[in-house]
C-alpha cells in the first residue's frame, strides 16, 4: 500500500523536477558530462513554461503558463500564472503551495512523510544531471536528433512507479526544451520551457520564496 | 523417637514385595512413554505459556495472543550507513551471506505491484465512504468557491497527473491522502525495491525475514543467531561503516532456548556431578551412588512424562527448574544410606520400614511445600509444581519400594562419614539457659531491621532475560519503524462488529487531541481501514454534496460537461473486508467474537498507539476510555506486575499458613517437641530475607516461592536429627550434611543461572540452605534419657 502511495508522490515529484535539469548541452557524444559541467556553473536557473495537460474526461487539454526557479540544493519554485494564480514550493524538508496572500500550505513535510526526502534526492540528482544516479530509477536512452537536438527517454525500473509512469521524454537543443510525462492511466503533459536564464546565486527575494 | 534396636516388629515382607513389582511395572510404563515423548520433542520455548492467563477478559488474552502471533516469526534486520549507496551495498552482501549460511528464515512476502493493484481496486468503489478526519474537517468547513479554486489549481500543477483514479471520480485529490494516512503505520518507505528509511543522518534498509523451522532444536544451536552474525560479518566487511540491528521474537526465544539447554547442562549435570562425589566420598563403595542415580532418573522421568500427559507440552523453563530438583529428592536416598551406615547389623528392610514414617513425614512436608509453588495461576508455575511433586513422590517410592531390595550387603564407615557423624557430637545446641534467649533477642532485632530495609519491586520488566544489547537492538526498531507497541492498547467491545467500529471512532476521536498536542504519533484502529456504517454513511453524503459543487463549478470555469462518477450504493462491510486480501496489513486489529457479557457486547478489536513520546504519559492517555462504553485500556507490562505482586503477597500469606500447618503435622507426631523441628526453617526463612535486603535484593513472588520450598526442604531436616537419636543421631546428621550440602549445591549453581526468575530463587534457598543446614543441629534436644527426666 505504501509502496502504491509513495509511487504516486515519487512520480510527481520526479515529474516536477524533470522540467529543472535545463539548458543540458546537446553533443550526441556524451551529453551526461557536458549538462552536469553546464549545470554545475549555474548553481540557480529560471524561465517561463507552459504546460499542456491532456485528461481523461477532459475535452479540452489544460494549459497553464508561468514562470519557474530552481536553486540547486535549495529547492525548486513553480508559479503558475495562468489560468490561475498559484504557487507550488518543493524543498529539502517541506512540499507547500503559497496562496495569493503569500500564506504557506504545507502538502507534506518531512516529519510527516518521510518518504519526501527521498524525493529530494532525486530533484537535486536530476538537478545535478547526475545520470549515475538518475540511472538506478530509470533506464535512459539517449538519442540525438537533427544537428544539435537530442531526446532522452527515462522509464522507471521500479515496477511499482512503472504502474503510474509510462516515460518521461526531455528534448532540447543547447537547452531542455520540452518534458513529455506519459502516465498509465492515458493522461499525458506536456511541457515547454523558454527565456531560461541562468544565474550565479539567489537574489535575497528569490531564496524568501523557499521559506 | 523409634530407636532401631529396640523395634521388633515383624516386616510385612509380601506386601513389599507386591509394591515393588508394582512400581517396577509402572516404571516400564513411563519408560514407554518416555521412548515416544523423546523422539516427538514435547519440549515448548513459547515464553508467552509461561505467562497467567487473564481469567477476567479473554478477548485481553486473544489480543495479546493475537499480537503476538503476528510477531512470533518476524526477524527485522535494519542495515544502516551514511550514503544509501554503501547501505545497499551492505544490505546485498548481508543477503548473499544470509543465503549461503542456509539458516530456518525466509524473506518475508512484501507486497508486490499486483497486490497493490488490488488493494486499491478493492477500495476503490468506497471511495466516497473513506475520508481522513482532518479532510472531514475540510470538506465540511471549507467555502464551496474555495473547494472549486483548489481543484482547478490542481489541475494546473506542474507535472503529470499522477491520480489514483479518475479526475471525475476525485475531484479533490482526496484518495491519494488517504492513502497516505494508512501508510503512517510504519516510517518505512520502498525505495530502489527495498524497504528503507533515513534517521539520524544513516540511510536504512530494512530487511524482513521470518522463520520457517516449527521448533527451535534441543541441541543448543542457534542457526538463527548465527547466521545472521555470519550475514552481519559480511555486511561489515563489505561496508567498514555499516551499523547492523536485528531484533525479533524469534531471536528472544532462540536465546532463551539456547541459555536453558545450556544451563540445563551445567546446573543439571553440576549438581549430579556433586551430589555423586558427596555419596562417593561418604559411602566409598559404588552402590548408594548408582541406586541414588536410579531413583533420580525414574523421578525425572516420571516427573517429563506426568507433565507432557496433562500440559501436552514440557516447557524448557521447567525442565531447567526440574533439574535442581535433584538435589531435594536425594535426601530420601542419603538419608537411607547413612541410617544403613550407622546400623550395619540391620536388615535392610527392616530399616526401611523404621525409616518410613520420618521419610514420609518428610516427603509430606516437602509435598506442601512444592504444591504451593502451583497455586498462583501462571501456567508455566503449574507445570514446576507438577513436575516437582511428581518428581520427589516417584523418587520416594524408588527409593523405599526397591533399595532394600536391591541393596543388600555390607555398608562400611569411612573417614569422611566418621568424621561428620562424630562432629555431630561436638555441634553446639541450645541448652536451658540464658544465653540462646539473647541470641535470638539479637537475632531477631537484626532480622527485623535487615527485613525492615527490604523493599518489594514486581515490575515484570525485571525479569527481562534477553542480553541487553538484544533489547536494545529491540527497542531501537521499534524507533526507527515507528511500530506501535505491541504491550500497551485498548480492547474496544461492541454488541455486533458496527458497535465496535463506532465505539472505536468515538475513542479516535478523543485520541486525536492527544495526537494533535504530540503526546502519540498516531494510532493503529480497525475503523480507520473499515469506517462504521454511520461514519461511511455521513462521509459519503458529505463527498457527494461537496465534490458535485466543485465538478459543476470546474465545468463552468473550462467548458466542461463533467459528471462526478458514481459509487457503490452499499457500505464496504467488516466481513468483505476480512475476506479480501486488502485486509493483510490491518487484520490483526480485529478480535472477532468473544463471549457475551451482560452489557451484550460479543465482538472485540485492538486499538494499537504509535510513537507514545513519554511513558509517564501513558496512564493520561489511558484515562481517554473513560466514560466511553465497551473500550478498556490494557496495559501488559503492569497488569503482569500487578498480579505477580498480588500473588507474591498470597503467597506470602500461605507461607505464614504452610509454617502453621507444618507445625501442626510435626506437633502430630512429636507432640511438644515439635517446634525443633519446625525453628531451624523459621530462622532460616528470617534469616533469608534479611540477607536479601542486605544485598540490595528486591523482595518478588521468586523469592517467595523459594521460601515456601525451603519450608518444605528445611523441615526434612529438622525431622530426620529428630527421629534419629543417641547412637543414631550421627549418621542422621551424616544425611542431613550430604543432603544439605548437595540441595545447597544445585540450588546454588542455579543462583548462578542468568534468567532472572530462576536466579532469585536460587539465591534465595542459597542463604535459606545454608542457613537451616547449621541451624538444625543447634536445636536438637539433649538426649533421649535426659528428655525424658525433664
Amino acid at each position: 500500500m505504501l509502496t502504491f502511495v509513495r509511487a504516486a508522490v515519487m512520480a510527481v515529484m520526479a515529474a516536477t523536477a524533470l522540467f529543472a535539469t535545463a539548458s543540458f548541452a546537446a553533443t550526441e557524444a556524451d551529453f551526461a558530462r557536458l549538462i552536469h559541467q553546464r549545470l554545475q556553473a549555474s548553481p540557480v536557473l529560471k524561465g517561463e513554461f507552459e504546460q499542456a495537460k491532456t485528461l481523461k474526461g477532459f475535452r479540452n487539454p489544460l494549459v497553464s503558463r508561468g514562470e519557474f526557479l530552481v536553486a540547486r540544493g535549495q529547492g525548486v519554485w513553480w508559479h503558475t500564472r495562468q489560468p490561475f494564480e498559484s504557487t507550488l514550493v518543493v524543498t529539502k524538508t517541506r512540499l507547500f503551495t503559497r496562496n495569493a496572500d503569500g500564506s504557506a500550505a504545507d502538502l507534506m513535510d518531512v516529519q510527516a512523510e518521510p518518504g519526501l526526502q527521498q524525493v529530494n534526492e532525486l530533484i537535486f540528482s536530476l538537478l545535478a544531471a547526475d545520470l549515475d544516479v538518475l540511472a538506478d530509477k530509470f533506464t535512459v536512452v539517449a538519442q540525438p536528433v537533427g544537428a544539435n537536438g537530442w531526446t532522452l527517454t527515462l522509464t522507471p525500473r521500479d515496477a511499482n512507479i512503472a504502474k503510474f509512469l509510462v516515460r518521461a521524454t526531455l528534448t532540447g537543443e543547447r537547452d531542455l526544451q520540452t518534458v513529455r510525462i506519459e502516465e498509465a492511466r492515458g493522461d499525458a503533459t506536456q511541457i515547454r520551457f523558454s527565456h531560461q536564464v541562468p544565474a550565479a546565486a539567489l537574489t535575497a527575494d528569490e531564496a524568501a520564496r523557499f521559506q | 523417637m523409634s530407636s532401631l534396636v529396640a523395634d521388633a516388629r515383624p516386616v510385612r515382607r509380601l506386601r513389599w514385595q507386591v509394591a515393588a513389582w508394582a512400581w517396577l511395572a509402572f516404571c516400564v510404563v513411563v519408560a514407554v512413554h518416555q521412548g515416544r515423548f523423546w523422539r516427538a520433542n514435547h519440549f515448548g520455548t513459547d515464553v508467552m505459556a509461561l505467562l497467567p492467563q487473564d481469567e477476567q477478559a479473554p478477548e485481553v488474552d486473544r489480543a495479546t495472543r493475537q499480537l503476538a502471533d503476528q510477531a512470533a516469526r518476524q526477524v527485522v534486520v535494519m542495515i544502516g550507513a551514511p550514503a544509501w549507496a554503501d547501505a545497499r551495498k551492505a544490505a546485498d552482501a548481508w543477503q548473499q551471506a544470509l543465503d549461503a549460511a542456509k539458516a530456518p528464515l525466509r524473506p518475508s512476502a512484501l507486497a508486490g505491484p499486483d497486490t497493490l493493484r488490488d488493494t486499491l481496486a478493492f477500495y476503490a468503489p468506497y471511495r466516497d465512504r473513506l475520508l481522513t478526519s482532518a479532510q472531514r474537517a475540510q470538506l465540511e468547513h471549507a467555502a464551496p468557491q474555495s473547494l472549486v479554486q483548489n481543484a482547478l489549481g490542481a489541475l494546473a500543477q506542474p507535472g503529470g497527473s499522477l491520480r489514483l483514479a479518475d479526475w471525475n471520480a476525485d475531484p479533490l485529490g482526496l484518495w491519494p491522502q488517504w492513502w497516505l494516512a494508512r501508510a503512517s503505520d510504519t516510517r518505512a518507505r520502498p525505495r530502489d525495491g527495498q524497504l528503507a528509511l533515513s534517521d539520524g543522518g544513516l540511510e536504512w534498509i530494512v530487511l524482513l525475514r521470518e522463520t520457517t523451522g516449527s521448533a527451535f532444536s534441543l541441541n543448543g544451536d542457534s542457526p538463527i543467531s548465527d547466521a545472521l552474525a555470519t550475514a552481519q560479518a559480511a555486511a561489515a566487511t563489505a561496508v567498514p561503516s555499516v551499523r547492523v540491528v536485528a531484533g525479533g521474537v524469534p531471536l528472544h526465544a532462540e536465546y532463551a532456548a539456547t541459555r536453558a539447554h545450556r544451563e540445563v547442562d551445567t546446573i543439571g549435570w553440576g549438581s549430579i556431578a556433586g551430589v555423586l562425589l558427596l555419596v562417593f566420598l561418604a559411602f566409598r563403595t559404588l552402590r548408594p551412588r548408582l541406586l541414588m542415580a536410579v531413583s533420580l532418573l525414574v523421578g525425572m522421568a516420571t516427573a517429563l512424562s506426568a507433565t507432557a500427559l496433562v500440559f501436552g507440552q514440557v516447557q524448557l523453563l521447567t525442565a531447567v527448574f526440574g533439574a535442581s530438583l535433584i538435589g531435594c529428592a536425594e535426601d530420601y536416598g542419603l538419608y537411607y544410606f547413612a541410617s544403613r551406615q550407622g546400623a550395619p547389623g540391620q536388615e535392610p528392610l527392616r530399616l526401611m520400614s523404621t525409616l518410613l514414617p520420618g521419610l514420609s513425614l518428610a516427603l509430606l512436608t516437602s509435598v506442601l511445600g512444592y504444591l504451593a509453588l502451583g497455586l498462583p495461576p501462571f501456567p508455566g508455575l503449574r507445570q514446576m509444581a507438577l513436575f516437582a511433586v511428581v518428581g520427589i513422590v516417584a523418587t520416594f517410592l524408588t527409593t523405599v519400594c526397591w533399595f532394600p531390595w536391591i541393596d543388600r550387603g555390607e555398608l562400611r564407615r569411612t573417614g569422611f562419614s566418621n568424621w561428620i557423624a562424630a562432629s555431630f557430637a561436638r555441634y553446639p545446641r541450645f541448652g536451658a539457659t540464658r544465653g540462646p534467649w539473647l541470641v535470638h533477642a539479637a537475632f531477631a532485632l537484626a532480622c527485623g531491621v535487615g527485613i525492615g530495609f527490604l523493599h518489594a519491586n514486581d515490575d515484570v520488566r525485571q525479569l527481562q532475560a534477553s542480553p541487553p544489547a538484544l533489547v536494545d537492538a529491540q527497542r531501537e526498531i521499534g524507533r526507527l519503524l515507528g511500530l506501535a507497541s505491541p504491550a500497551q492498547f485498548f480492547v474496544v467491545r461492541g454488541a455486533s462488529a458496527d458497535d465496535v467500529l463506532r465505539r472505536e471512532e468515538s475513542l479516535k476521536t478523543r485520541l486525536d487531541t492527544r495526537v494533535a498536542s504530540g503526546e502519540l504519533a498516531g494510532y493503529r484502529a480497525l475503523s480507520d481501514w473499515v469506517p462504521s456504517q454511520a461514519r461511511q454513511a455521513s462521509d459519503a453524503a458529505l463527498t457527494r454534496r461537496v465534490e458535485d459543487g466543485v465538478v459543476a463549478g470546474v465545468d463552468q470555469v473550462l467548458g466542461e460537461s463533467q459528471q462526478r462518477a458514481r459509487f457503490d450504493a452499499a457500505p464496504l462491510t467488516l466481513a468483505q473486508w476480512l475476506a479480501s486480501p486488502a485486509s493483510a496489513a490491518a487484520r490483526a486489529l480485529w478480535i472477532g467474537a468473544v463471549p457475551r457479557r451482560d452489557d451484550g457486547t460479543a465482538f472485540a478489536s485492538v486499538v494499537m498507539l504509535r510513537g507514545v513520546r513519554d511513558l509517564a504519559s501513558l496512564p493520561d492517555i489511558a484515562r481517554s476510555a473513560d466514560g466511553l462504553p465497551g473500550v478498556r485500556w490494557v496495559d501488559q507490562v503492569q497488569s503482569v506486575s500487578a498480579l505477580l505482586g498480588r500473588y507474591r503477597h498470597t503467597m506470602g500469606l500461605l507461607l505464614v499458613a504452610g509454617h502453621a500447618a507444618v507445625l501442626l503435622a510435626l506437633a502430630l507426631r512429636y507432640g511438644r517437641r515439635a517446634w525443633r523441628a519446625w525453628m531451624p526453617t523459621a530462622v532460616a526463612t528470617l534469616g533469608t530475607l534479611a540477607l536479601l535486603a542486605l544485598f540490595g535484593q528486591p523482595l518478588q513472588l521468586f523469592n517467595v516461592l523459594a521460601l515456601a520450598l525451603l519450608l518444605g526442604i528445611g523441615i526434612d531436616y529438622g525431622i530426620f536429627l529428630l527421629e534419629r537419636q543417641d547412637a543414631d543421631a550421627g549418621s542422621a546428621w551424616l544425611a542431613v550434611v550430604l543432603g544439605a550440602a548437595s540441595t545447597w549445591l544445585s540450588f546454588g549453581l542455579l543462583a548462578l543461572s542468568s534468567t532472572p526468575a530462576l536466579r532469585s530463587f536460587g539465591l534465595t534457598l542459597l542463604f535459606g540452605i545454608l542457613i537451616v543446614w547449621f541451624a538444625a543441629p543447634l536445636y536438637r534436644p539433649r538426649t533421649a534419657a535426659s528428655l525424658e527426666t525433664s
